[in-house]
């Protein structure tokens, strides 16, 4: 199936690549012959040379909407196009010549490479590793449903961020902004990023986790580019749940950064960000230290609200005892009693506590070169090895508690360290 | 594959953040590439200084000084490391050869006042410090690095200088929590117990992370605990010299002892921040011998309590037996805390 019209106005456009009349009118003619595809490809190439160009982006709409609705099969011979009767106006045309690539057999040249997948008409730049992740990103499929016990975090979580959200009128009549991020604060291991994640499930959001390590380049600027992508990722993709975990490092408090105006930059990107129009973004973030965080993130539209994620009450440590046990040759649990002997600790620290005893349960079956199942002896011995990895953190939150709640911030932490005579 | 000096740089920027594993993490990867090279050896012996890991620091910032003798960072490392092991007179001639080699860097003058501090040459510490605030005056860090190398000379024109210096660094950099706790503290030492709490509560604020505030406000209520018994020994004199006097007399008496004790409360916490009784109880209850210091001062104004309403001058004997027992009490604490552990 061969052209000569277009065979000619394609090595034309190879000859003069920049030539920017002349690709739109081959990418026009490409898409009245239904090969919108290549026409795409023209019309961005065209795009890329003049940005902006009124009459390559109509065409791209056009273009577009050709590739998004595909014609039906033509019920009538497609209507003739008519080589100009002048010549073109930007550049008179050579004539094909026997070696030319204008008398390449471009029809061969397509069958051969029918089975490549064409490239995307935008590619991403190199070194987007992050922004590939929120591309790419899937709606979990955990719900708060799923998340074992902490009754009284998902209440809180219900009330105070997925209520408002998923009911912004009502909100709005009682004052309260829909808008603004959720910052998750508690010891380490205690499924901060678990309920990040039930929550993105609970809202129908697609969720990015965003680590320090995706953002911060050694690069002047670079780390700032980096948040600006996600950012505008996330807009793209939304309804999305952007996490930032160890929120703490990106948005250190920026009188600690005085000998680095990268971080102090990546800092400043961040507020700003969080303060852009962000309809559809959903902003969490989960810290060890909430202490550590520059006072405004915590401003309203930013982080403005917090939520303290405790080690898992006895309901949330009998659900991931269970989890761990169940695998696993066990005999005479008393689910019960180990729970009560397992206060403080971490959701990290039961699984640590559970392959503990699992591995003496294994050194004692190679030993004997028989199974035998894991006891409650087993957990207790190991019970003795493993203490809560909790402590650190409340040594440091009563102070917190003690020093930095003159503003009701941390009036949970101050709550909890009472009941439990740590205040 | 990220370069050597990529991973160099990424070292050093997790550092600045305090993720310690992965800032060596990544200038181990970096020596991988390129072992012989002082600055990536450099960011490794800063990394392990920050990590408080100074045997194997000072290997690596040995290693650095012999891979670039003409550079200035491995020494400075190298007499920080020696300085934290307790090796002064080696760390001071470290430090020397870092300030030798580049006499306009302030952070190589900044280290060698720090040796010179630990190796306890407050003078000459104080005249290095000097340097690293003519070099860099902007620096909140080089005008704390002055206070509080000032303040550990005991006379009134260097107190004088560091009370300056810590002011300079607030106002420079006003959420320095460092320079605030610093600046309590010289006040508690000036005497001044009341502006030192304060101080104290709003440290606490700007870094509530900080564990020795908590610390430093026990200390500072012992110091005021111990001018409450002054004050109670010198008051119980009057009062056992009109205990054979008219009931109405030795009433009174006891009634102005209360009034005057109240009235110097008042003047005492007048100028607290809000949300400071909640530290100071915490800070009583987190030591016992300060928590039974305070007991018993409670109990001698309940003794001077009895004699306004019984009108008995004698009881007042109780408030002494109360007083040596608590004088007795801080010999011993001090004793005890002051032992070699």
């Amino acid at each position: 199936m061969t052209d000569p019209l277009l065979t000619s106005l394609l090595a034309a456009v190879e000859a003069a690549p920049a030539d920017v009349p002349l690709r739109l009118h081959v990418a026009e003619l490409l898409l009245s012959r239904d090969r919108a595809a290549e026409a795409l490809q023209h019309t961005s190439t065209a795009l890329s040379h003049a940005p902006g160009d009124p009459a390559a982006l109509a065409l791209l709409q056009k273009v577009t909407k050709a590739l998004a609705d595909p014609p039906n099969p033509p019920t009538n011979p497609l209507p003739t196009v008519h080589p100009p009767t002048q010549p073109f106006p930007v550049r008179s045309l050579p004539q094909p010549t026997e070696g030319d690539p204008a008398a390449f057999d471009w029809g061969h040249a397509e069958e051969q490479v029918r089975d490549i997948s064409p490239a995307p008409a935008f590619v991403a730049q190199e070194g987007d590793p992050v922004t590939e992740d929120v591309e790419r990103a899937t709606r979990p499929s955990v719900r708060l449903a799923d998340v074992g016990g902490m009754e009284q975090v998902k209440e809180r979580l219900e009330l105070s961020f997925l209520g408002p959200v998923r009911n912004p009128e009502m909100a709005r009549a009682f004052g309260k902004s829909a808008g603004g991020g959720l910052l998750l604060y508690g010891p380490p291991g205690c499924g901060k990023t678990f309920l990040a994640r039930a929550v993105a499930g609970e809202l129908g959001a697609s969720f990015t986790e965003i680590g320090i390590a995706d953002i911060l380049d050694m690069w002047v600027g670079n780390s700032e580019r980096n948040l600006r992508a996600v950012f505008d990722a996330a807009r793209r993709k939304a309804p999305h749940v952007l996490f930032f975990d160890e929120v703490d490092a990106l948005g250190q408090k920026r009188s600690h950064l005085t000998h680095s105006s990268t971080l102090r930059n990546t800092v400043n990107t961040l507020l700003a960000e969080m303060s852009g129009e962000n309809a559809g973004v959903y902003v969490l973030g989960a810290t060890n230290h909430p202490w550590d965080i520059d006072s405004a993130l915590r401003r309203p539209g930013r982080f403005d609200r917090m939520l303290l994620v405790l080690p898992p009450d006895e309901g949330a440590r009998a659900a991931i005892l269970r989890q761990n046990l169940e695998k696993r040759p066990v005999e005479g649990i008393d689910l019960a009693k180990l729970v009560k002997a397992t206060g403080h600790f971490s959701g990290a620290d039961l699984t640590h506590l559970c392959d503990t005893a699992a591995e003496r349960a294994l050194a004692d079956s190679m030993r004997t070169g028989q199974v035998r199942p894991l006891t409650m002896k087993d957990l207790q011995a190991a019970l003795a090895e493993v203490r809560p990895s909790t402590g650190p953190w409340f040594a440091t939150a009563r102070n917190v508690a003690l020093f930095a709640d003159h503003d009701g911030s941390y009036d949970d932490l101050a709550a909890y360290l009472k009941k439990h005579r740590r205040l | 594959m990220s370069s050597a000096f990529d991973l160099a740089l990424r070292a050093e920027q997790l550092g600045q953040l305090g993720r310690l594993a992965e800032a060596e993490r990544a200038a181990r990867e970096a020596l991988a590439v390129d072992p012989e090279n002082p600055r990536l050896l450099g960011t490794l012996s800063s990394t392990l200084l920050l990590a408080e890991r100074y045997d194997e620091g000072l290997a690596v910032a040995e290693a650095a000084c012999a891979a670039g003798p003409g550079l200035e960072r491995p020494h400075r490392l190298r007499a920080l490391h020696l300085s934290m092991l307790g090796r002064h007179a080696e760390a001071v001639q470290a430090g020397y050869a870092a300030v030798t080699i580049e006499p306009a860097e302030p952070a190589a003058a900044h280290g060698y006042a720090k040796v010179l501090q630990r190796a306890g040459r407050p003078l000459d510490a104080v005249r290095v410090a000097t340097r690293v605030v003519e070099l860099d005056p902007d620096s909140a860090s080089a005008h704390l690095l002055l206070a509080d190398v000032a303040s550990d000379l005991k006379d009134r024109r260097h107190r004088e200088l560091a009370r300056r210096e810590y002011e300079t660094t607030l106002r420079i950099d006003p959420e320095n929590a460092a320079a605030k706790h610093d600046l309590a503290l010289l006040d508690a030492r000036s005497r001044r117990p009341a502006k030192a709490l304060a101080g104290l509560v709003q440290a606490g604020r700007l870094d509530p992370a900080m564990p020795q505030v908590l610390r430093t406000v026990v200390a500072v209520l012992w110091q005021l605990s111990w001018r409450v018994r002054i004050w109670l020994i010198v008051g119980t004199f009057p009062a056992l010299a009109v205990a054979a006097t008219p009931a109405v007399v030795v009433r009174s008496y006891a009634g102005f002892v209360l009034v005057a004790t109240a009235a110097l409360g008042w003047w005492t916490s007048r100028d607290l921040p809000r949300g400071t009784w909640p530290v100071l109880r915490r800070a009583v209850t987190t030591d016992r011998p300060l928590t039974v210091t305070y007991a018993a001062l409670a109990l001698c104004l309940l003794v001077y309590l009895s004699v306004v309403v019984t009108g008995f001058g004698l009881a007042a004997v109780a408030v002494w037996i109360l007083l040596i027992a608590l004088g007795w009490l801080a010999v011993f604490v001090r004793v005890v805390r002051r032992a070699p552990r």
